[in-house]
């Protein structure tokens, strides 16, 4: 990553104030993005990923009792710092946001082209006609036919694909610097899916927007991302390029993960290897490494101290003990090809 | 998406939860997607049902009060022999085996005629329709005060749940719920007839005098509204579809105007109308005798204890019919709200 990053996140906390006390759902998270550039953010549920999205925005509604500190840096201003006003006018605006539920992600009452131009006008100052011909175009470049006459229809005329489609028009209608998308394929067809990523990946090329992904699943972003962090607990354990993470994944839990990711050639062996135990439902706080309990490498110091993020290659960093030791001996999962023999 | 909802929401699925959730599984809409009707099938299908529940009135109210009552004892004197009964119950036709009674009742019914009245020596549905416009407009004064006194502070409140005006607006509404309405009644009564001399106590004499009977239906039922709206709108307010229209930039307001109010509103408007359907089935006649308004509810009182079985069948089967006809205008107001509905 070169220049003036776009995106700039330092030490990104969340608290939720609970009914059974605090809940720590991000702890300490930093990373930046570079204009156009792609990044997957991969865990598990549970791990603080789209807490983490959310936060950039603040998008959380009062009742969620959220608290975040740390600071968002977004084209030079502290998005957690700046009045109400102006953020809303990021939201939508500059980065647009895609979630993981298209059949729940859409108002049922409104027609989509009504959910589209909501949207242009607010942010591109457009009138009712323009906006509504402007969603009518949006419509037709996510790959909907007919988008004149689907505009004037409600989201329970269209499925789970289409939907999302109308999701990402809605996202990309203020041509934002940035696009967020949260699990946009989890519920979707495995077909659909590679749909959706085709478009987003075409979307962020032909616009220029830098994209986040966010996923449990490492083949979506091995398709559409270039970079890759991976979250545990609320915490980034590991960061790297995709290619490079492939080939020499070093911390203990993306090397679960790859594990996980089922291969055509494994299948009739049956070779899956789920991570033992569960994650914690409170993260960070601890004065240990997080995943240390499912850990088949832990040792004493894993239980005593947290672990810094280390560099453990090119633009790699790990936040494991073993990290250094590991990088220079290679993972199982970093060879996957030598898991056949 | 998901990790959101099981770290952030200590929502309560409650028995309120579960109410609403019933409430909207009873949604017409639903029932009439299902059946794919038309509209006028629908009409149709109502009128049905309703004869159907009217005809059950009919015969519950008709053997209840002839199991109970005698009017021929009313009118006996204290020291009246039994010829002397006898001689008061074939005059009324009550020596007639209680079938042929509600036989002949029914056939009257069919030609609109509901009996005569044995205290008021008049025709059962006069006594009746000279009430009825009374409580008519005592009940949609009163449902017009519960609406503004639970929908709007109900939509405010679950929009900023667990925040003071939420806190404060709850307690409240219990405590409005939970009074009994005729106590309050009195209490008002208490407070601003006789302490303050502000307000006219009882019957119908001026125009002030709706004020406090329509103000205890309005507190009342206003309460139970009030939960039922906060709930709605606090469940609405945590679905996707409202934080996406957050990521879009809109302001809480407009979110809450434009997106969360426009689906809640069949909702809502359930919950209204259920609320009228209450006050006619009961809230109605301890208001109306506390204040002795004179409408449906007192004169039913009345003609029950002076054993009058016509006048009290009568009321009892024009509040029923109004209460259907009330569900039924209910039914087709969602037809304007909820368009998903029109678009089958």
């Amino acid at each position: 990553m070169s220049g003036m990053p776009l995106l700039e996140v330092e030490d990104l906390h969340v608290t939720f104030n609970t009914a059974s006390g605090p809940v720590h759902a991000v702890d300490g998270v930093s990373f930046t993005m570079a204009p156009g550039a792609s990044l997957g953010v991969v865990g598990e549920s549970g791990s603080g990923k789209s807490v983490t999205a959310r936060a950039l925005l603040r998008l959380f509604a009062i009742t969620d009792d959220a608290r975040i500190s740390g600071s968002v840096h977004f084209d030079g201003a502290d998005l957690l710092r700046i009045d109400e006003r102006r953020l809303r006018h990021v939201r939508g605006g500059q980065i647009g946001m895609i979630f993981q539920d298209p059949l729940t992600s859409l108002n049922p009452l409104m027609t989509v082209g009504e959910q589209i131009a909501e949207s242009l006008r607010l942010h591109r100052g457009m009138g009712r006609s323009e906006a509504a011909s402007e969603a009518v175009e949006l419509l037709g470049r996510v790959g909907i036919a007919d988008p004149e006459r689907r505009a004037t229809e409600l989201p329970n005329s269209f499925s789970g694909g289409m939907r999302q489609r109308v999701m990402i028009s809605l996202a990309i209608a203020c041509r934002p610097r940035l696009l967020i998308a949260d699990e946009p394929t989890t519920a979707l067809d495995v077909t659909v899916q590679a749909e959706i990523l085709l478009l987003l990946d075409e979307l962020r090329r032909s616009e220029d927007m830098a994209l986040m992904l966010i996923t449990h699943d490492f083949g979506v972003v091995a398709a559409t991302c270039e970079d890759v962090q991976v979250m545990y607990a609320g915490k980034l354990v590991e960061k790297a390029s995709m290619a490079h993470l492939f080939d020499r994944a070093n911390h203990p839990y993306t090397e679960g993960l790859l594990r996980l990711v089922p291969r055509f050639e494994d299948a009739h062996a049956g070779r899956l290897h789920p991570i033992p135990g569960q994650p914690p439902i409170t993260g960070g706080g601890g004065s240990s490494c997080a995943f240390a309990p499912r850990c088949a490498h832990a040792f004493d110091r894993c239980r005593d101290e947290v672990p810094p993020e280390v560099a453990v290659g090119p633009q790699h960093l790990s936040a494991c003990w073993l990290a250094a030791e590991r990088a220079k001996d290679g993972t199982e999962a970093g060879r996957p090809w030598k898991r056949a023999q | 998406m998901q990790e959101t909802t099981s770290t952030t929401a200590p929502s309560q699925p409650s028995r309120r939860g579960r109410l609403l959730r019933r409430l909207r599984d009873h949604q017409p809409g639903a029932d009439r997607l299902a059946a794919g009707g038309s509209l006028r099938g629908l009409l149709l299908r109502r009128l049905r049902d309703g004869i159907i529940v009217l005809l059950l009135v009919v015969t519950v109210i008709f053997f209840l009060a002839h199991v109970v009552g005698n009017p021929a004892l009313v009118f006996a004197p204290v020291d009246a022999t039994d010829e002397h009964i006898a001689e008061i119950h074939r005059q009324f036709g009550l020596d007639r085996p209680v079938a042929e009674r509600y036989w002949e009742y029914l056939v009257g019914l069919a030609q609109l005629d509901f009996g005569e009245s044995t205290w008021q020596q008049r025709p059962a549905i006069d006594a009746v329709t000279e009430a009825l416009p009374a409580t008519i407009y005592l009940t949609v004064v009163g449902l017009g005060a519960a609406a503004v006194l639970g929908v709007i502070p109900g939509i405010v409140a679950g929009a900023r749940a667990r925040k003071p005006f939420d806190k404060a607006s709850n307690l409240l509404s219990v405590t409005a719920l939970s009074v009994p309405n005729f106590w309050l009644g009195l209490l008002l009564i208490l407070l601003f007839g006789v302490q303050l001399g502000w307000l006219p106590t009882s019957g119908r004499f001026e125009t002030a005098s709706i004020v406090m009977p329509a103000a205890t239906l309005g507190i009342v039922h206003g309460g139970r509204i009030f939960q039922l709206v906060r709930s709605a709108t606090y469940e609405e307010m945590s679905k996707p579809y409202v934080t996406v229209a957050r990521s879009k930039g809109l302001t809480e307001w407009d979110i809450l105007r434009r997106h969360v109010v426009r689906n809640t509103g069949v909702t809502t408007a359930t919950i209204v109308g259920w609320e009228y359907v209450r006050m006619w089935g009961g809230a109605v006649f301890a208001i109306e005798y506390v204040f002795a308004w004179p409408g449906v509810g007192l004169l039913t009182i009345d003609a029950a204890h002076r054993q009058d079985f016509f006048v009290l069948q009568a009321s009892v089967i024009i509040a029923g019919a109004f209460v259907i006809f009330s569900n039924l205008l209910i039914d087709l107001g969602y037809q304007f709200i909820d368009r998903r509905i029109t678009a089958s």
